[in-house]
């Protein structure tokens, strides 16, 4: 028989609701509160062995929590569970989080599979959702019948270490995690109904969903131009010819750093593009078209700027990574900062 | 005034297999095919070609192409106005009328190892990656070509011709012999037909368009309209008899996953559904055709302005958006889609995404707008594939890979890992031909 280890929080445990919030972790042996009907639907497939409680507030104090997870490793490692369950939580935002949190601890440190399952507004979802099953309910407690028997059939399956499904098979929330497949449908079956779907007023979900740009505030203004030490930066793709650090003209993985101290131009034949979204004839014709050196010289003798920093920092903006473009961004401006840098001009293509 | 009438009878004539053979002939779904036949025919059009030759190339087989670049539908028109590929090889006369015979199931591919040198269109963006292909194994599914028969037209170049002449002639001789093995079906039986109009409509569905944005950057990354690259175009109305008579021809070789080639333009997957759903789902209003990668926003705003205008006009209720290419593409997409939603026309849109390995990893498109809330998934570009060994390779005997740092060229018939799609012949999915999509877990 498969056995299952149980998470509910003080007032499932039938121990009070808010003025009991700050109860320590404990256990029953067995089933309890809604791990009895979890119990029920199992149908001798599997045991509920032992059902852990905490109080709401005490496992979401950070201090407590850390405090605690030596006893909740040694309670539920002692009866080997094969899944570990949380909730439903429904609505309640910190029941919800613990659950999460406590799915995600025994999933990552204890590598046991678990499952949890609330409201799909519940802020829990947003935080643990990625890596963890977080299952649908309804809004609130009066849906339990409704919601914990898909709760139990999902836990049967982990437990079973059934392969789980793509999530619009099996339900629960998306973590993020997407892999190529192949469809049923072609594309253009898909895109075709969806659009049909759109117009008769049906419900029609996307299949790539929007992630949102983050926003990107703007650097404090200069105050002293005539102290500022300039650099350049561009996405442009420009590099010594024969491209000596090997950038990849296309999801660029990392930046070249050029010096140019000492030169007041650069010259076609010296310096190319080697950037794989645009032509660029006109760029390797006259590198200052991506790093304006050229002006900068000007500038520099005007007194306008102090100096052009001795490096120009490029690579090629196309089909990069976004992840891979922060890391890159702040490896950048790290070493900017500690060169003494105030300014940067950045020229795309 | 005359009411517009058009409608295109296709004859299907299946190609089951094709073989060599001292005479070209078409009988009892075998294709025949005399290599000497086709290059006395095409011999005068070549000068920067210095000779060809050809393979066949069939389902089921181990077998990998290389050096991949446009892919035809053999078709000869035989009634109605203008002829197949209207433009070249004549009058951009207007065709969509009449009969069209088709050899189904049955492709010519053109491979090419075209220089990488700097004398050529070959700088940045402008240079052809290597195109991809095997009929069997994880990465077949990609393209519809690892389910069809395969006429590989092998290109010998003369050396220190333009790009232009290497393209343009390459793209002739591929119509060419297109054309003459179609010719093959004159006066015989078709195994099934179809007639395609969009003149009957019924007023209580949904009126939808088309909107097909193409590549066209330079030489190598170009589509042409009626024979002639479509530089400058702005949006502009197409009856999707056009598009099935082959007046947009692919020219674009530069990304092999995010090129549509003359095959789905002319077959173009999208626009057969609609076809399909016509006077029973939806009326298809026609194509709005437009180039994407235009150069700034200012052009990509009014792009998108002038292409809603024409749905407007058609009184579409709703659009697909759909383009070849890749970020830049997107961005002339979304602000269609912006635009068309802002007057009230509810648009679809399929696009390849991102993501990284695990899908994770950041944003999944290049670029959205809020109004983009029905897309669907071509799959992820940024998904590692290990193709495996191969018994044979069509094309040449290794590949050509990184040229920006000195070229890597490994043997094509070893097994190989990819860091993306993007060297995979329509690894992007763009015109919806694939099933291929990214999952959601």
């Amino acid at each position: 028989m498969l056995k299952a280890v149980y998470y509910i929080n003080q007032f499932y445990a039938g121990i009070g609701g808010e003025d009991k919030a700050d109860t320590e972790l404990g256990y029953f042996d067995g089933a309890k509160g809604p791990a009895q009907a979890a119990g029920a639907r199992l149908k001798g497939e599997m045991e509920i062995v032992r059902t852990i409680y905490c109080g709401d507030n005490y496992v979401n104090t950070d201090a407590k929590y850390e405090k605690m997870l030596p006893e909740l490793k040694r309670l539920i490692e002692e009866v080997k569970p094969d899944v570990f369950i949380a909730g439903p939580a429904f609505n309640a935002g910190r029941y919800g989080v613990a659950c999460a949190k406590v799915c995600d601890y025994v999933r990552r440190e204890l590598h046991i599979p678990s499952v949890t399952a609330m409201w799909w507004e519940n802020p829990a979802i947003g935080m643990y959702v990625k890596d963890n099953y977080i299952l649908p309910t309804t809004e609130t407690a009066a849906g339990m019948g409704k919601s914990l028997p898909k709760l139990a059939d999902f836990a049967l399956k982990l437990a079973k270490k059934e392969k789980i499904g793509p999530a619009r098979k099996e339900g629960y929330f998306a973590t993020g995690h997407r892999y190529n497949e192949y469809n049923e449908k072609t594309g253009a079956d898909r895109v075709v109904a969806m659009l049909l779907d759109k117009l008769n007023g049906r419900e029609y979900r996307t299949e790539v969903p929007m992630r949102g740009f983050e926003q990107v505030p703007p650097a404090a203004k200069v105050e002293n131009m005539s102290e500022a030490v300039v650099a350049l930066i561009t996405t442009g793709g420009l590099v010594p010819v024969g491209n000596p650090d090997k950038l990849k003209q296309a999801f660029a993985d990392k930046y070249g750093k050029y010096d140019i101290s000492g030169v007041d131009e650069l010259k076609k034949g010296v310096y190319e593009s080697i950037h794989g979204g645009y032509d660029t004839t006109a760029a390797s014709e006259d590198p200052h078209r991506l790093i304006p050196l050229d002006e900068m010289r000007e500038l520099e003798k005007e007194g306008i700027i102090k100096k052009t920093f001795k490096y120009f920092y490029t690579l090629c903006g196309v089909g990069t990574n976004v992840e891979n473009s922060k890391e890159m961004g702040r490896r950048m401006a790290e070493d900017l900062k500690e060169s003494g840098v105030s300014a940067a001009i950045l020229t795309s293509t | 005034m005359p009411e517009m009438k058009k409608t295109l009878k296709r004859k299907y004539f299946d190609v089951r297999d094709a073989v060599f053979a001292e005479k070209n002939d078409y009988r009892d779904h075998i294709l025949y095919v005399s290599k000497e036949e086709l290059k006395k025919e095409i011999r005068p059009l070549m000068k920067a070609v210095k000779d060809v030759d050809f393979e066949i190339v069939k389902p089921g087989e181990n077998c990998r192409i290389i050096h991949l670049l446009d892919t035809i539908q053999p078709m000869l028109k035989t009634e109605g106005e203008g002829t197949q590929y209207s433009g070249f090889f004549g009058d951009p006369v207007m065709a969509g009328t009449g009969v069209t015979n088709l050899l189904r199931g049955f492709a010519v591919m053109e491979s090419a190892a075209l220089p990488w040198d700097e004398s050529s269109a070959s700088s940045g963006l402008l240079y052809p990656r290597d195109a991809i292909m095997d009929m069997t194994g994880p990465i077949a599914d990609m393209t519809p070509f690892s389910k069809t028969v395969n006429l590989v037209i092998l290109y010998e170049l003369e050396e220190g011709k333009s790009s232009i002449e290497y393209d343009s002639e390459i793209r002739m001789i591929g119509i060419k012999v297109s054309t003459l093995l179609a010719a093959l079906t004159v006066g015989l039986e078709e195994d099934d037909s179809e007639d395609f109009s969009i003149d009957e409509e019924n007023k209580d569905l949904p009126n939808v368009v088309l909107v097909w944005q193409c590549q066209n950057q330079g030489p190598y990354s170009n589509t042409y309209l009626y024979g002639q690259s479509i530089d400058d175009i702005v949006p502009t109305l197409l009856h999707p008899n056009d598009m099935l008579d082959g007046c947009v021809v692919s020219g674009n070789y530069v990304w092999p996953a995010f090129k549509v080639p003359t095959y789905l333009h002319v077959n173009h997957p999208i626009l057969l559904e609609l076809y399909k759903k016509h006077g029973k789902e939806l009326n298809f209003k026609g194509v709005i055709f437009c180039r994407s990668h235009n150069p700034s926003n200012w052009h990509k705003t009014r792009c998108a302005n002038i292409g809603v205008k024409i749905a407007q006009f058609l009184d579409a209720d709703g659009l697909i958006m759909a383009w070849e290419g890749g970020g830049n593409a997107a961005t002339d997409g979304m602000l269609t889609i912006q635009c068309a939603e802002k007057h009230g026309i509810k648009a679809a849109t399929i696009t390849f995404e991102f993501g990284g390995v695990d899908g994770t990893e950041g944003i999944l498109l290049v670029d959205d707008v809020p109004e983009a809330d029905a897309i669907c998934s071509g799959g992820s570009i940024e998904k590692p594939y290990t193709i495996p060994d191969v018994e044979r390779v069509v094309g040449g005997k290794t590949f050509r890979l990184n040229k920006e740092s000195g070229g890597f060229f490994p043997p094509a018939d070893k097994s190989l890992t990819f860091e993306q799609t993007t060297h995979f012949y329509l690894g992007g999915n763009q015109s919806g031909a694939s099933t291929l999509f990214a999952e959601a877990y």
